[in-house]
């Protein structure tokens, strides 16, 4: 069971403070490690608010938690803030303009049991 | 109180009144969320200096940092939007000096538009303007309640201007274009225009053929049309984009210009890039300068040249040795960069600790600007603003630490 988006990320105030307090705070984690689908998307998939997801594509994969939005409907389409977990699925090989796909991040999105991703794990992924 | 100057974003708020006690900020006046975060910040997870990630002084930490880049064929020296002019000028020094590839954030932010702006291609404005004579802002692909959280209140929505008393109750409007219902949106929900991902150039062609009369075909024709009237009735407008429009705009950057010059054709229309980071736009009007170029340059022999193939992106490819200061761009850049980033020797001057900080072999702890050290900076639109250090610190400010580092080259 999975469901293919498109993620946009965005900015937000709590997570850039919570980041300011450390980029291994807790706080940080809960506000950078969560995707928020749409309503419809979270009930194909079975899901329920905090419930974890593998979002993964050909450059990387993480693990975080669904939120559902509270938005107008926008099946298809994710949000995250921008954060080292987004950009751990944003490809670096890039157009005319050298801008990376940050607010156009093509991935699959599925249930998962495993834990979320740790920011340490990522760092550990960088220099792997 | 100390009354201080916030680099928390590019509005430089010069009115916060802050009570410091030991590790904490006690009280607080006029600051936002974001720059209640970077003062704060001040008392955690500071950096110290350290070598391969065991503590050395200050001097072995800067001697080692110039060995690397002396040692290095093809230097990159990255960062600098959180760094005073002072600090960039001597960056920029440090380049020529290396034959270097110097990059900044703007890069992959808003220098595609900034360049515009700086060129005089696009017409734009001072804030202060905004404040006194703008009666429309439109916030395109940005959220300031998210990312320049007072520049509601000081200056485009809120505020009572000289020619504009009766202010948002009467006499402004604040247009929100965006992919969802941001925060900023909800605070205009009659003027908050929904654009698909990608479809800025698109949403461009519907409102340029509604300033024609013609009905749009694109979006909703209805609501189009309503956006037409108010720009139409508009006496003095500011289009503010964000990254939203920047990244889906790219390289028809140029309809934007199209669209402002159209509508300069019914009144005045300004544009103030949302830049993020509170000196860029100062690290872009420098190199400009010196090089005829906001960002990507490599000098050889002292000559300048530029082009993608400078980005931090595409530069990380070929560096085999990088300087970061006042930047995280491990948690900032995609994956595969970071990555690459991450296994050169890798130098961060920074107050904090960071992944970039955790992945260097060289680590130079830094002054926080704003308290711990001053200098002077570049606006989001253009006004330089200047600013002291409020506290005795034994900390090294970046210009310090960089003049420490040519030296020793």
């Amino acid at each position: 069971m999975e469901a293919v988006v498109s993620i946009v990320t965005f900015r937000d105030i709590f997570q850039y403070e919570a980041g300011k307090k450390g980029r291994y705070t807790p706080e940080y984690q809960d506000l950078s490690a969560q995707i928020i689908l749409d309503k419809q998307d979270m009930a194909k998939l079975g899901l329920k608010d905090g419930g974890k997801v593998l979002v993964e594509n050909d450059v990387g994969s993480i693990i975080v938690a669904a939120k559902a939005s509270e938005d107008d409907p926008h099946p298809g389409l994710a949000f995250m803030t921008n954060s080292p977990w987004s950009n751990h699925l944003v490809r670096d090989d890039v157009c005319d303009t050298s801008i990376p796909g940050f607010k156009s991040i093509a991935a699959k999105v599925s249930p998962s049991g495993e834990d979320i991703t740790k920011i340490g794990d990522l760092l550990e992924r960088m220099k792997a | 109180m100390l009354v201080v100057t916030c680099p928390g974003c590019s509005l430089l708020c010069e009115d916060i009144e802050l009570v410091l006690k030991t590790g904490a900020i006690s009280q607080a006046k006029n600051l936002c969320r974001k720059g209640y975060g970077h003062f704060q910040s001040m008392f955690t997870e500071r950096t110290e200096p350290t070598i391969d990630g065991q503590k050395v002084s200050m001097d072995e930490a800067i001697v080692s940092a110039a060995e690397i880049l002396k040692g290095a064929k093809r230097p990159l020296l990255y960062g600098w939007s959180n760094s005073t002019l002072e600090a960039q000028k001597v960056g920029i020094e440090l380049a020529r000096k290396l034959n270097a590839t110097i990059d900044d954030t703007s890069s992959f932010c808003q220098g595609i538009l900034m360049e515009r702006v700086l060129k005089g291609r696009v017409p734009t404005c001072a804030l202060d303007d905004v404040r006194n004579f703008a009666d429309t802002s439109v916030f395109w692909g940005a959220d300031p309640s998210n990312s320049h959280p007072r520049i509601l209140s000081r200056f485009a929505y809120y505020p009572r201007g000289e020619k504009r008393q009766k202010s948002y109750e009467e006499e402004r409007t604040c247009i929100a274009v965006d992919v969802r219902r941001s925060a900023t949106a909800k605070l205009c929900p009659n003027y908050y225009f929904r654009v698909p991902p990608g479809g800025d150039a698109e949403f461009i062609g519907a409102l340029m053929a509604v300033l024609e009369g013609k009905i749009p075909k694109f979006g909703d024709k209805k609501r189009m049309i309503e956006l037409g009237t108010v720009l139409r009735k508009t006496e003095y407008g500011v289009i503010f984009p964000g990254l939203g429009l920047i990244y889906s705009l790219q390289e028809k950057m140029g309809l934007l210009e199209a669209l402002v010059a159209r509508l300069n054709e019914i009144a005045t229309f300004k544009v103030v890039p949302m830049v993020g980071h509170y000196n860029m736009r100062g690290f872009n009007q420098l190199l400009l300068d010196e090089t005829g170029f906001i960002n990507r340059v490599a000098f050889s022999d002292g000559k300048a040249t530029h082009g993608p193939e400078n980005s931090v992106i595409e530069a990380s490819k070929s560096c085999d040795a990088a300087l970061v200061i006042g930047s995280d761009p491990l948690s900032a850049l995609p994956f595969k960069t970071a990555q690459r980033l991450a296994k050169v020797p890798l130098i961060a001057i920074d107050p904090r600790r960071s992944l970039t900080t955790d992945a260097a072999k060289v680590v130079i702890p830094s002054a926080m600007y704003g308290l711990e050290a001053g200098g002077s900076a570049i606006r989001m639109d253009g006004v330089k603003i200047e600013f002291e250090a409020m506290m005795e610190s034994d900390l090294m400010s970046d210009e310090q630490i960089l003049a420490r580092i040519k030296e020793a080259i």
